[in-house]
């Protein structure tokens, strides 16, 4: 089981990119097998970040929901990611 | 200095547009005649046409608010814009994705009506909006006693 984490960003947001790596830093711990993580430039996937209801970027998505709608801790990220590994075993 | 009736007339806006900006707080005169009249610089004129483009734009006051503050202060930069512009954009989007549903949700109601000479208690569009709005009503009804259920 990989629990997919998007991260929807708009370009040249230099804050969130600093930001975006720490939180991409926890992910990459886990290990690819348990978690993916994408960026998502929301200037070209509008449709996507509409459909999931993104207002302001950036903000994380979990398996296709939006779960942080502004980035959270790093804390915060790895204690959401864990929680959904318990609960898929 | 301008008087009101200059300033509105030079940008076509009514002067009650200009005192409804003001207590918006979004536009203010520079000062008063003697005899309590509005005075306006060119300032307030290309404040005033900024206004206007942005609520063109679809900006609403608090958000042409959101920019004006941006626009005078020394440490914004044009990203602090951007992203207004980007927040804007995913907004309408959002808006026209529940418009389409909407249009959606007509098309079927359309649909389904004979558009023939029938009285309103046989209307199919009538009775299936009455049938949403029951359940609905009834949905609601189920999840407040759900909630008072969980919470007596």
């Amino acid at each position: 089981m990989s629990v997919k984490v998007e991260a929807f960003s708009s370009p040249g947001c230099g804050k969130c990119a600093r930001a975006r790596d720490t939180l991409k830093a926890v992910v990459e711990e886990l290990g690819e097998k348990r978690a993916t993580w994408r960026d998502v430039n929301i200037l070209e996937e509008m449709d996507y970040a509409v459909e999931l209801g993104i207002l302001s970027p950036p903000a994380i998505a979990i398996d296709g929901e939006l779960i942080f709608p502004a980035l959270p801790s790093p804390s915060r990220l790895r204690a959401e990611l864990i929680k959904r590994l318990d609960q898929a075993r | 200095m301008l008087t009101i009736g200059k300033v509105a007339a030079s940008l076509q806006v009514s002067t009650d547009s200009i005192r409804f900006y003001e207590r918006e707080g979004l536009l203010s005169p520079a000062k008063k005649s003697a005899a309590g009249y509005r005075l306006y610089t060119e300032e307030a004129v290309r404040r005033l046409n900024f206004i206007k483009h942005a609520q063109q734009c679809g900006f609403s006051l608090s958000e042409i608010r959101e920019l004006l503050e941006i626009k005078g202060y020394d440490k914004a930069c044009c990203n602090d814009v951007y992203r207004v512009a980007i927040e804007k954009k995913l907004r309408l989007e959002s808006k026209i994705k529940a418009f389409k549903a909407m249009s959606q949700a007509l098309s079927k109601l359309i649909e389904i009506c004979s558009h023939d000479a029938k009285p309103l208690d046989a209307c199919p569009i009538l009775s299936a909006l009455e049938s949403s709005m029951a359940k609905q009503h009834a949905r609601s009804k189920n999840s407040h006693s759900r909630r008072l259920g969980a919470n007596p």
